[in-house]
């Protein structure tokens, strides 16, 4: 596979895999990760699914992206944004723009976090989102002939647009017009999976990422001063991995009000233990390799030495968990929202595919096929990428 | 061993408190509180008798107390070693020994929460007893057929078709199931909901098949729930089986390539006996610690399985309690559920230490 030369320099490189670890190590990991052709469908189809719901407000509508009602042209589409709406749009704008002038991989994400930081308020005070949607409104000025032209999004159903104008708009199977079908209530079921894309990978990203501040944290200081910090860590450890998670969020959710937050909120604070025995076992390992040591003798704060000399060396494994994570808290949030109680109101994929057993003993096969689906090519999309990771990192697979 | 299995068994109730306390303060925290709850039950009633009952309820549950002290009288309410006397003169008269635990009554059924679980708790662990077999069996089957035929086509595309059926939601293959193989519309072999025939009580245990005068079959008591339980099965068992198998696989092709194994072939000992002997002994630890991680995800499971499939076993009753607001049920459930994660913690632990003569859990020097 590799050239002699190659093998020996890439097993030096494996041997100081620390502070100054040469770049190409990592560079040989990711391509090694982004290699194999399975991880490339499980980013790609990933990949959809974020275009899908930055974009969702452009690819699924009711309202025209541009008419001309009464020979004005207007923009009801726009009009209708919400803040996350435009704050995404506006940050994956950017990020394209900086695609084609590329930067500094930290100076973007300060770049990221300055533009939220400007869009959220921004927004607030610009975007008035009517609070009740008169959905039919447009089909009737349509119909009515008093729309000159329009342009339409590919899928001209909202989420929310329950068709009360037509009759018999619940349970259409597949058509031209509907290409998904519709559900129970007469929502376009395409339109809906359109919009939930946002509602489920962010749910996957937050969760994870609370997991991963908490691991990292509790894990890091664990591996760090071992001793007794340890012993009482992997107590708690243990107690957090014996908690019943699915069984707490029902719990959680069926007192509370249902809140996108809330779910995440939980997801993240008990699922953090798979970091965190990572980042222990990894920490536990460098805490007395020299460079740590020189750091130490330095005089550097704690936090310096834990998050910017040991974290870097650290960080690969607990991406290969979190990506599995990412994949366990999509799966746990379907499940929430198809027992019926996780959001009701908002679409989601899990909440979409309780409406294919229908009562009377019914089945509704569009409605069962298409979400689930898609459930289960996001899940296996990151369990791909986390398995690829894993086997990049190792040693026993690199030939 | 000894000392590791005490240690366990002690760590079990900081555990046990700590979801118990978790829960409770989310009931507590919950909009209105435990009173609200126990407001809306009342709401039907007329002024005096709802304040009787409002009365009743702040009696037996003390929430006219505060929270710490609510939580408290649960907790000696369900401990079987307690305050035998609790309501009766502080604490002079207090009498503390061994009394049986009282889970406490469902607000919304009237009933005691542990006849409850007792019906509930059987049908759970009924899908988790046959389950698990079934998952082991076919990961070792499957590993072994992965030993065997290495480098082929089944072994590699077997991990990515694996690591597919782990990731197929347990919601979605549910719903597929019961749709495609159990809808009168569709297939229609199999029954959609619950674990017994409406006339399952007139069955014989076991089926008659009356050949001889004239062809009269009954379909038996057994054959009957065994029909019932063909897809709850199968959605319980796939991703268990999936995740297992492929960590059987990995340790059965590390162990083939192993010197011993070599020295067992080159004795002249039989394929199967390689195969069944020296590899799948060392090859089965993985499984083993695979079923702590398998065990507690069943148990989660069984609230997703229960619920597609109408089983009123303890994860559908969960999810009403949780539902209902049913603060006694939810409370409990919890505690059930815990103690049944802990419990099989505790089993794989010793089930390990008994299969690998190399492990150890005394204390580490490191």
């Amino acid at each position: 596979m590799t050239s002699p030369a190659e093998t020996l320099e890439m097993s030096q490189a494996t041997d100081a895999v620390g502070e100054g670890a040469p770049r190409n190590y990592w560079r040989q990991v990711l391509h090694d990760t982004v290699a194999p052709r399975a991880a490339r469908f499980g980013i790609g189809w990933i990949a959809i699914v974020a275009v899908a719901g930055v974009f969702a407000p452009l690819l699924a509508n009711t309202m025209p992206i541009l008419a001309k009602i009464d020979g004005r042209i207007s923009s009801p589409m726009a009009r209708a944004l919400t803040v996350p709406d435009i704050t995404l749009l506006v940050l994956v704008g950017w990020s394209l723009v900086r695609l084609v002038r590329r930067c500094a991989f930290g100076r973007w994400m300060l770049e990221m976090l300055i533009l939220t930081a400007v869009m959220i308020p921004l927004a607030i005070l610009f975007a008035h989102p009517p609070d009740v949607v008169d959905w039919p409104h447009y089909r009737n000025l349509d119909r009515q002939g008093e729309v000159q032209w329009k342009v339409m999004a590919p899928i001209p159903y909202s989420p929310y647009d329950f068709q009360r104008d037509i009759p018999d708009a619940a349970l259409q199977p597949p058509t031209r017009q509907h290409l998904l079908g519709t559900d129970a209530i007469g929502g376009d079921v395409c339109s809906r999976m359109i919009h939930a894309c946002r509602v489920d990978l962010s749910i996957g990203l937050i969760a994870t990422g609370i997991a991963v501040v908490i691991g990292v944290a509790i894990g890091g200081l664990m591996g760090y001063f071992a001793g007794w910090v340890d012993l009482l860590g992997m107590r708690l450890i243990e107690i957090f991995e014996s908690i019943p998670t699915l069984f707490l969020l029902v719990t959680f959710v069926a007192f509370f009000p249902p809140n996108l937050y809330m779910i995440m909120a939980i997801i993240g604070l008990t699922t953090w233990t798979s970091e965190a025995r990572f980042i222990r076992a990894e920490f536990l390992r460098l805490r007395k390799q020299d460079f740590v040591q020189a750091a130490i003798s330095q005089g550097l704060p704690l936090t310096s030495v834990l998050f910017r000399h040991m974290l870097p060396n650290g960080i690969y494994p607990i991406l290969i968990t979190s990506s599995f994570g990412i994949a366990s808290a999509i799966l746990s949030e379907s499940t929430l929202s198809f027992l019926g109680i996780g959001l009701s109101r908002d679409p989601s994929w899990g909440a979409l595919l309780e409406q294919a057993l229908g009562a009377g003993g019914t089945f509704v096969w569009w409605i069962a096929l298409f979400p689930g689906l898609a459930i289960f090519l996001t899940v296996f999309g990151y369990n791909l990428v986390g398995e690829a990771m894993r086997d990049a990192l190792d040693p026993k697979l690199r030939t | 061993m000894l000392t590791y299995i005490i240690r366990r068994l002690l760590l079990m109730f900081p555990t046990l408190l700590g979801m118990t306390i978790i829960t409770f303060s989310v009931m507590a925290m919950s909009p209105g509180g435990l009173m609200a709850i126990v407001n809306t039950r009342t709401g039907a009633a007329d002024p005096r008798s709802r304040a009787a009952m409002r009365a009743f309820y702040e009696r037996k549950y003390g929430l006219d107390k505060p929270l710490p002290v609510q939580y408290l009288m649960w907790l000696n309410g369900v401990s079987p070693v307690g305050i035998k006397n609790a309501g009766a003169g502080w604490p002079l008269n207090w009498r503390v020994g061994f009394k049986p635990p009282d889970l406490g009554e469902s607000i919304i059924a009237h009933q005691s929460v542990l006849e409850m679980v007792e019906e509930s708790l059987p049908i759970t662990l009924l899908l988790n007893i046959i389950t698990i077999p079934v998952i082991m069996a076919l990961s070792v089957w499957s590993g072994v057929q992965a030993a065997r035929k290495r480098g082929g086509l089944a072994d590699v595309g077997g991990g990515m078709f694996l690591l597919g059926l782990w990731s197929v939601p347990q919601i979605w293959a549910g719903v597929m199931l019961v749709g495609y193989l159990g809808n009168k519309e569709w297939l229609h072999w199999f029954p959609t909901a619950g674990l017994h025939d409406v006339q399952a009580d007139q069955f014989n245990f076991l089926p008659t098949l009356g050949f001889a005068g004239g062809v009269h079959f009954e379909r038996g008591w057994l054959l009957d729930t065994a029909w019932h339980l063909v897809l709850p099965i199968i959605c319980f068992s796939y991703a268990g089986f999936a995740f297992t198998s492929k960590l059987t696989r990995g340790a059965m092709l590390e162990n083939i390539a192993a010197d011993y194994i070599r020295t067992a072939r080159a004795k002249g000992l039989p394929e199967g006996v390689v195969l069944y002997r020296h590899v799948l002994r060392n090859g089965l630890l993985p499984l083993i610690t695979s079923c702590a991680s398998l065990l507690p995800s069943l148990i989660g499971g069984s609230i997703i399985v229960e619920n597609i499939f109408a089983l009123p076993g303890m994860g559908r009753l969960g999810v009403q309690a949780a539902l209902q607001k049913d603060p006694q049920m939810v409370m409990s459930l919890t505690l059930v559920a815990s103690i049944l994660t802990l419990i099989s913690f505790l089993i794989t632990d010793i089930a390990y230490a008994m299969a690998d003569p190399r492990v150890s859990f005394e204390a580490n020097p490191t």
